[in-house]
C-alpha cells in the first residue's frame, strides 16, 4: 500500500472465496452471504500528461454481506477520470463507500446503489479537494426498493482557486419501501472567490411512512473561528490550515484502516 | 504594562468608545463594569485585535509599544489573552491538539523551546485539574457540544496553559451557575501573580465577590464615568447603573 500503481485493488482480508473478475474496464465483485470484506481501490498518476481513466464496477452483496469500499483517486494533473459503480444490496446487507477525490483535471465519480432486500443499508461518504482549474463531479443515486432500508450520505467539498465541485445526489424511495430512514448532506467550503460549488440534493418519495431529510451548505472559513485561533497565537496561515483540516478530517475519521487513514491525513495536511 | 489614552473606536460608522483612559500596572486586577451597550466588549475586542473595529483616535501602549499595530497572534505572543464571552466551537479539532498548537506557536514566537507530546500532556492534565475538567474533554472537539459552564472553564484552562501577562476576561461569568462560577474564579485566582495583570469585564458584581479587584471602573456610553476600589462594585449593586448615568467622565486613575 505504500507505493501506488494505477489502478490498484486490494481486498481485505485476503479471501479466495471472493470473485473479483473482468477486465480493467468492467469488473464484477460478488460478496457472498454472511461475508464481510473491504475493498481498496486506488488510482495514482500514470503520467503528468494528458490521459484518461475509465472504470466500471458492479458489486452484488448477497444477504447479510458487508462491503466497505474505499476509492482514492489521485490522478495526474492533466488526467480525466470517469468511474462508475453499480451496487446491488441484498436483505440485511451493508454497503459503505468512502470516496476521496484528490487529484486530476476532470474527475467524475458515479455511484448507483439499489437496496433490493429488506433491512438493507448503505452509507456513501465523499471528500473532494479541488484547486486550480480542476473540476470534480459526484453523481449518486440511492434507490430504496424494499422496506426498512437505511441510507446515509455525506459529501464534502473543499474548493480553491477557480476549481469547480459538483454534487448531484438523488434518493428515491419506492412505493414498497416503507419505514425507509434516509439522510443526505452536502457541505462545501470555498477558499477563493472564484471557486464554484454546484449542489443538487434531491429526494423522490413514493412511500408514505418514511423518515427522510436532506440539505446542502456552501460557505467560507468562519471569521469567528479564525479570530479565535489567532487570538491564541496561531498565525493566519496556521489557523486557515487547521480549519481546512478540521473540515476534511470528519470524512477521514470514517476510514477504518489506520494506514490508509494516516495517508489521507498527511495528504490533507500537505494540501491545506 | 498597559496604557490606554483617549481611546475612541467605532463599529462601522457608529462610535462606541468615546475617550477611554486607563492604566494597568503589573500584578493589578482591574474590573470594568457597565450596563449593556456601554462598550465593555468593544474594549476587549479592540485590545485583542478583532476585525471590524476601527480606532479613530487615541493610543494603546503595551509594555511601552503600540499595541494597535500588532496582529492578534502577535498580541498573544506578547502575552495578551482574551477570554471570550462566547467561546467558539471548532468541530474536527481536538481540544488537546488546539492547545498544543497554540502553546507551541506562542513559545516559538517567544524564542522558547516547543513542548513535545509527552511534556504537553503532563502540563495539560495538571492545568485541567485546576478547573476540574475531566481529561476526556481534552480529546473532544474544541467547545463542540460543551455546556456554557464547560466552555468558560475551557477558556480559563487555555489561559492557564498560555500563561499570559495580561488577561482580558470578557463576561466570563455570564451564563454560569454558582458552582461553575466558583470553579472559574478558582482558576482565575490560581493565576494571580505579581507578574500578571487582569482586566475583568463584567455586568454583575457577583464574580467580583470571588475575584477581588484592586480597582473598579464604570463604563457608560463609551467612557469611564467613575473609578474606585472594590467597594464601588458593591455600591453599584445596591444603587444600579442609573445612579451614574449622568455622571461626568472620571479623571485618569
Amino acid at each position: 500500500m505504500t507505493t501506488l500503481t494505477a489502478p490498484s485493488y486490494e481486498i481485505l482480508p485476503a479471501n479466495a472465496a471472493i470473485k473479483f473478475e473482468g477486465s480493467s474496464e468492467r469488473r464484477t465483485l460478488t460478496v457472498p452471504a454472511n461475508t464481510q470484506i473491504s475493498l481498496i481501490e486506488k488510482y495514482a498518476a500514470q503520467s503528468a500528461g494528458i490521459y484518461s481513466t475509465q472504470t466500471a464496477l458492479t458489486v452484488t452483496l448477497e444477504d447479510h454481506a458487508k462491503l466497505t469500499h474505499y476509492k482514492i483517486v489521485q490522478e495526474g494533473a492533466q488526467a480525466s477520470h470517469h468511474s462508475s459503480v453499480e451496487v446491488h444490496v441484498g436483505a440485511s446487507a451493508t454497503y459503505h463507500s468512502h470516496v476521496f477525490l484528490l487529484g486530476g483535471f476532470h474527475l467524475r465519480n458515479t455511484i448507483h446503489v439499489r437496496l433490493h432486500g429488506e433491512h438493507a443499508e448503505c452509507m456513501l461518504n465523499g471528500l473532494y479537494l479541488a484547486s486550480h482549474d480542476q473540476k470534480m463531479e459526484n453523481h449518486t443515486l440511492i434507490d430504496h426498493v424494499k422496506p426498512h432500508g437505511t441510507s446515509r450520505e455525506l459529501y464534502k467539498g473543499i474548493l480553491d482557486d477557480q476549481a469547480q465541485g459538483v454534487f448531484d445526489g438523488l434518493i428515491v424511495v419506492q412505493k414498497d419501501a416503507q419505514k425507509t430512514d434516509s439522510s443526505q448532506t452536502n457541505k462545501n467550503l470555498l477558499l477563493s472567490t472564484k471557486a464554484k460549488a454546484i449542489t443538487n440534493p434531491e429526494l423522490k418519495i413514493f412511500a408514505n411512512d418514511v423518515k427522510c431529510k436532506h440539505g446542502a451548505t456552501i460557505g467560507q472559513l468562519s471569521p469567528d473561528q479564525m479570530f479565535y485561533l489567532r487570538s491564541r497565537g496561531l498565525s493566519q496561515e496556521q489557523a486557515r490550515r487547521l480549519l481546512i483540516h478540521a473540515f476534511a478530517s470528519e470524512m477521514i475519521q470514517f476510514v477504518e484502516i489506520p494506514e490508509l487513514r494516516d495517508q489521507l491525513q498527511h495528504h490533507v495536511e500537505d494540501r491545506a | 504594562m498597559l496604557e490606554i489614552k483617549n481611546l475612541h473606536a467605532s463599529v462601522g460608522d457608529k462610535p462606541i468608545l468615546k475617550g477611554i483612559h486607563l492604566t494597568i500596572k503589573t500584578g493589578e486586577v482591574h474590573a470594568i463594569m457597565g450596563p449593556n451597550g456601554s462598550g465593555k466588549s468593544t474594549l476587549g475586542n479592540v485590545l485583542s485585535g478583532r476585525e471590524g473595529y476601527t480606532v479613530t483616535e487615541g493610543d494603546v501602549l503595551y509594555e511601552g509599544k503600540n499595541l494597535l499595530a500588532l496582529a492578534p497572534e502577535a498580541r498573544a505572543a506578547a502575552g495578551i489573552f482574551l477570554g471570550f464571552q462566547y467561546p467558539v466551537e471548532i468541530p474536527g479539532i481536538t481540544n488537546n491538539y488546539f492547545m498544543k498548537t497554540a502553546l507551541n506557536a506562542v513559545r516559538r514566537a517567544r524564542g522558547e523551546k516547543e513542548l513535545d507530546a509527552i511534556d504537553f500532556l503532563k502540563l495539560i492534565k495538571e492545568k485541567a485539574k485546576v478547573v476540574e475538567m475531566d481529561p476526556s474533554m481534552l480529546s473532544r472537539s474544541v467547545n463542540e457540544g460543551f455546556s456554557g459552564g464547560e466552555k468558560k472553564r475551557n477558556e480559563i484552562l487555555q489561559m492557564g496553559v498560555l500563561e499570559p501577562k495580561l488577561a482580558i476576561l470578557d463576561e466570563t461569568d455570564s451564563g454560569l451557575d454558582i458552582d461553575a462560577l466558583q470553579i472559574v474564579s478558582k482558576g482565575i485566582n490560581a493565576l494571580r501573580s505579581p507578574g500578571r495583570a487582569f482586566l475583568v469585564i463584567t455586568h454583575y458584581q457577583r464574580l467580583l465577590n470571588y475575584v477581588q479587584p484592586d480597582y473598579v471602573h464604570v463604563l457608560s456610553a463609551g467612557r469611564i464615568v467613575k473609578s474606585g476600589g472594590k467597594e464601588l462594585a458593591h455600591e453599584l449593586e445596591q444603587k444600579g447603573y442609573g445612579w451614574l448615568e449622568n455622571a461626568k467622565p472620571a479623571t485618569v486613575v
